[in-house]
């Protein structure tokens, strides 16, 4: 006969539990998804500008597919911890996403050479927005023109206001710099509004960002080029000229695009949840509300402009290629 | 930007009937200040769902009530365990533990209390009455004046290591040398990291506060039978109203210094980047230096728990200036507030003062509010919380332990940072024994890189030349002031010799 004792009782629901978890976890793979919150990852500051596009958007992809949005900041190493932390250490399920700037970001990933490889490890697949890199003074400094600029720059070395090295905006006056044998003297602030500060306070001649965030700052701003070959915006920067039609440069288009990126393995693994999330993020383009509450930030509207997957890899592919022509310039380091 | 008396009355009259807002919101915030790894951050962001959904000047009491609360409740477990809620906090354990072991807990508690409360409400009330000057402090403020900020917060550690210079400038470099570990200020990359991708971002304060300050008291703690000695136990024992009643005498003896304390914690605090840590260390330094009594800091001395705590709270509305006048946050918690601002499709900056003064004054106002109604909310609770240290030991230090390791799991939710918590438990613990100062280690970690940072900045603007560490006015004239802050002990010394020698050879002859 057999005794029931506490060990035995115990034993008994350990194996149960073993023999019955694999049979769970399918249950749980195979159940509508997504079948608990959606779990972001932002390699910058909370408080930012991907933070607050995240949150607009999220208000209404979150009625389409079902499941509201959490959000965890990682922004050390220029982005590269969030990265990382993304592609190894999050579920590869389709429940975790990140929320990147695609422009610094990959510049980044081919500068620092991290632990994940893109597009193998991850892929973004939905484009928030275009936000053309600019250059810009403060309401009293003397530069009026961006040719004031440069013919300064021509005689001493610049200072430049910048969120971080490797970024588009600090390519862009690498380039001009490149370009009319001008001077310029990066100084990086980690964050766009650290670098809207030190031009606010004249610690630095000069300032580059991406446009949203200078053109936030109204009358206090005076954007004086725009690193694109035409001015979308150019009613709202007070008609700055495209630096190329200045100058007759040839220095590409450098803009910054904010866009959700999900792992790889899901796209080939999960196609039926990529393609909800795939089908649903464009149509919160389509949600007036989306629209109204994004102009409500006091970024300007025009630069909603949505990207699909194949947009975005050929976006990024091009950021890799030009980070490693600036290489040397953005590391410090010769050869 | 104009003065509105009518309007200010209104919106206070407004504030006290968000009263049952305030004080639940007040609660929590001591709470989470309170428990090290828990933040007004980090949890305003957990409760955005809550807030986003919120009319914008509630939500906007409910983050300061938190906010205000946070930076209060930080110095109990400063004061009672020797544990710092936060990094603000890291000051108050110098004389507030010492106070404790004294039986002298809940007097330590009240003077937290009605420092920070006081420190909190006066530079409140004078942002509100100077606050297109005050906004200007940020943009006068910049790189290389922080420079000599952050070396004032910095010479503390000789303060420190005066008792014992060597070991103290030992532990001062070894904080320095850890907080340089993470990403380089100029081009992002990692440094000194062994390919921990957990310290990419710096070594994190929270594991190290723990280790260094929680687990190392609760292993010396494991020595002891009680917290408090033989006398101060019995003196706990007999906790009454009218040791309520002494911390608040005391407190309100010494109301100039919660006054000027206060006034550095908002200037500190308008600085974007600055914060309650650096404005904690600044202020007991200072303090110290103009006390007539500087040989009792250290020991248990009431001006060192005033000091950090009316400074952490002086910040509050410091860091708000920036946010409300030019639109930048001045911190992390402010950073969160805009999201809730800019949800509901307010634009911050100047134009907000003709556009939506309820709002711009409103958040002061509601600050002040909350400072006045935090103290009546408190003040009777120091009476209970000062029990803490009758708890036997063999209860406290594993409810101790148990409680910081998940604190410091919680901020990053990394397992990694409760292995640092450890080892820094016992390098903690190491240099208890051996006389090193564990507050030497941690303001190195803590001053260390925004140090590094700004004067990497400094020297970028510039291109390497380091006479622009002298090429502005008010930076000049800080170096001034630090210099003085240097010499004036030193001379102080020797005038106190030369009197004692003259007494002596006077005596003789």
């Amino acid at each position: 006969m057999t005794h029931l004792t506490r060990r035995s009782i115990l034993q008994g629901t350990v194996a149960t539990l073993a023999l019955a978890a694999p049979a769970i976890r399918r249950a749980e793979a195979q159940a509508a998804f997504p079948s608990r919150n959606m779990k972001v990852v932002i390699p910058t500051n909370q408080g930012g500008g991907a933070d607050r596009l995240a949150r607009t958007f999220d208000d209404h992809w979150t009625k389409m597919i079902g499941k509201p949005f959490e959000y965890d900041f990682y922004p050390g190493a220029a982005g590269q911890v969030g990265y990382e932390l993304f592609v190894n250490r999050r579920d590869r399920d389709g429940h975790n996403l990140l929320f990147g700037n695609m422009g610094p970001e990959m510049i980044m990933y081919t500068l620092q050479n991290p632990k994940y490889k893109f597009p193998d490890d991850f892929q973004y697949f939905c484009r928030l927005d275009v936000d053309d890199s600019v250059l810009f003074v403060r309401a009293q400094s003397p530069f009026k023109r961006i040719e004031d600029v440069v013919a300064e720059a021509k005689k001493r070395s610049v200072n430049v206001a910048t969120s971080r090295i490797p970024h588009p905006a600090s390519i862009g006056v690498l380039a001009l710099g490149s370009a009319t044998q001008s001077k310029f003297n990066l100084v990086p602030y980690a964050g766009g509004n650290p670098t809207m500060v030190a031009v606010l306070n004249g610690e630095v001649d000069v300032g580059v960002l991406p446009g949203a965030n200078p053109i936030a700052m109204g009358d206090r701003i005076r954007i004086l080029t725009v690193f694109n070959n035409k001015n979308a915006l150019a009613a709202k920067m007070g008609n700055a000229p495209p630096v190329n039609q200045v100058f007759g440069t040839k220095i590409p288009d450098l803009y910054s695009s904010r866009a959700w990126a999900i792992h790889t393995e899901v796209i080939n693994k999960y196609p039926d949840r990529f393609k909800l999330l795939n089908e649903t993020a464009p149509k919160v383009f389509d949600v007036p509300a989306y629209r109204a509450e994004y102009e409500k930030t006091g970024a300007p509207i025009e630069s909603v402009q949505y990207g699909d997957r194949d947009t975005c890899t050929k976006y990024a592919m091009a950021m890799i290629e030009l980070a490693n022509e600036y290489r040397s310039l953005l590391t410090g380091k010769k050869g | 930007m104009e003065w509105n008396w009518d309007l200010i009355l209104q919106l206070t009259w407004q504030q006290f009937g968000y009263w049952w807002v305030i004080i639940p919101a007040t609660i929590l915030g001591i709470v989470v200040g309170a428990l090290p790894g828990f933040n007004a951050q980090n949890t305003l962001i957990i409760l955005l769902p809550l807030t986003l959904t919120m009319d914008v000047s509630l939500a906007l009491t409910f983050m300061i009530a938190v906010y205000c609360a946070s930076h209060l409740g930080g110095g109990i477990p400063s004061i009672l365990l020797n544990i710092p809620g936060n990094g603000g906090a890291a000051a108050t354990c110098i004389d507030g533990y010492p106070m404790t072991k004294k039986g002298l807990g809940q007097q330590a508690l009240v003077l937290s209390f009605v420092a920070s409360v006081f420190g909190g409400l006066i530079a409140t009330l004078l942002t509100i009455a100077a606050l297109p000057i005050l906004a200007q402090i940020g943009l006068y403020m910049r790189s290389v004046e922080m420079v000599v900020v952050i070396l004032f917060g910095l010479t503390l550690i000789a303060v420190i290591a005066a008792r014992d210079m060597l070991k103290g400038l030992i532990a001062g470099a070894f904080g320095l040398l850890i907080g340089i570990i993470g990403t380089d200020h100029v081009y992002s990359t990692p440094r000194a990291t062994f390919g921990f991708l957990e310290l990419y971002d710096g070594v994190p304060l929270v594991p190290v506060l723990i280790g260094l300050f929680a687990i190392s008291e609760a292993l010396i703690m494991i020595e002891e039978e009680m917290i408090v000695s033989e006398s101060g136990r019995q003196h706990s024992h007999t906790v009454r109203w009218e040791d309520t009643l002494d911390g608040l005498k005391m407190s309100l003896e010494r109301w100039w210094q919660i006054t000027w304390t206060g006034l550095i914690g908002l200037v500190i605090g308008i600085i974007p980047g600055a914060g309650a840590s650096i404005a904690s260390f600044v202020a007991y330094q200072q303090s110290r230096l103009f006390s007539k009594t500087p040989h009792l800091y250290g020991t248990g001395h009431p001006e060192g728990v005033i000091a950090p705590e009316s400074a952490n709270n002086g910040v509050t509305s410091g860091t708000l200036v920036p946010m409300m006048a030019i639109g930048v946050p001045g911190g992390s918690t402010a950073a969160v507030m805009m999201i809730v601002v800019q949800y509901h499709g307010i634009v911050l900056g100047p134009r907000l003062f003709t556009e939506r003064p309820d709002l711009a004054y409103g958040v002061f106002v509601s600050m002040a509010v909350c400072y006045i109604l935090m103290i009546l909310t408190i003040l009777p609770l120091a009476r209970y919380m000062s029990r803490v240290v009758l708890i036997p030991i063999k209860y406290l230090v594993p409810l101790i332990t148990m409680l910081t390791i998940v604190a410091a799991f919680a901020e990053r939710e990394y397992v990694f940072d409760m292995g640092l918590a450890l080892a820094f438990g016992l390098i903690g613990y190491v240099a208890h024994k051996t006389q090193f100062h564990v507050t030497s280690i941690l303001i190195g970690v803590i001053l260390g890189p925004l140090f590094e940072q700004y004067l990497l900045r400094s020297l970028r603007l510039s291109q390497g030349d380091p006479m622009v560490l002298f090429s502005s006015t008010i930076g000049n004239v800080l170096w001034a002031m630090l210099v003085v802050s240097l010499l004036l002990p030193l001379w102080r010394e020797w005038q106190l010799s030369k009197t004692e020698a003259d007494a002596k050879f006077g005596g003789e002859a």
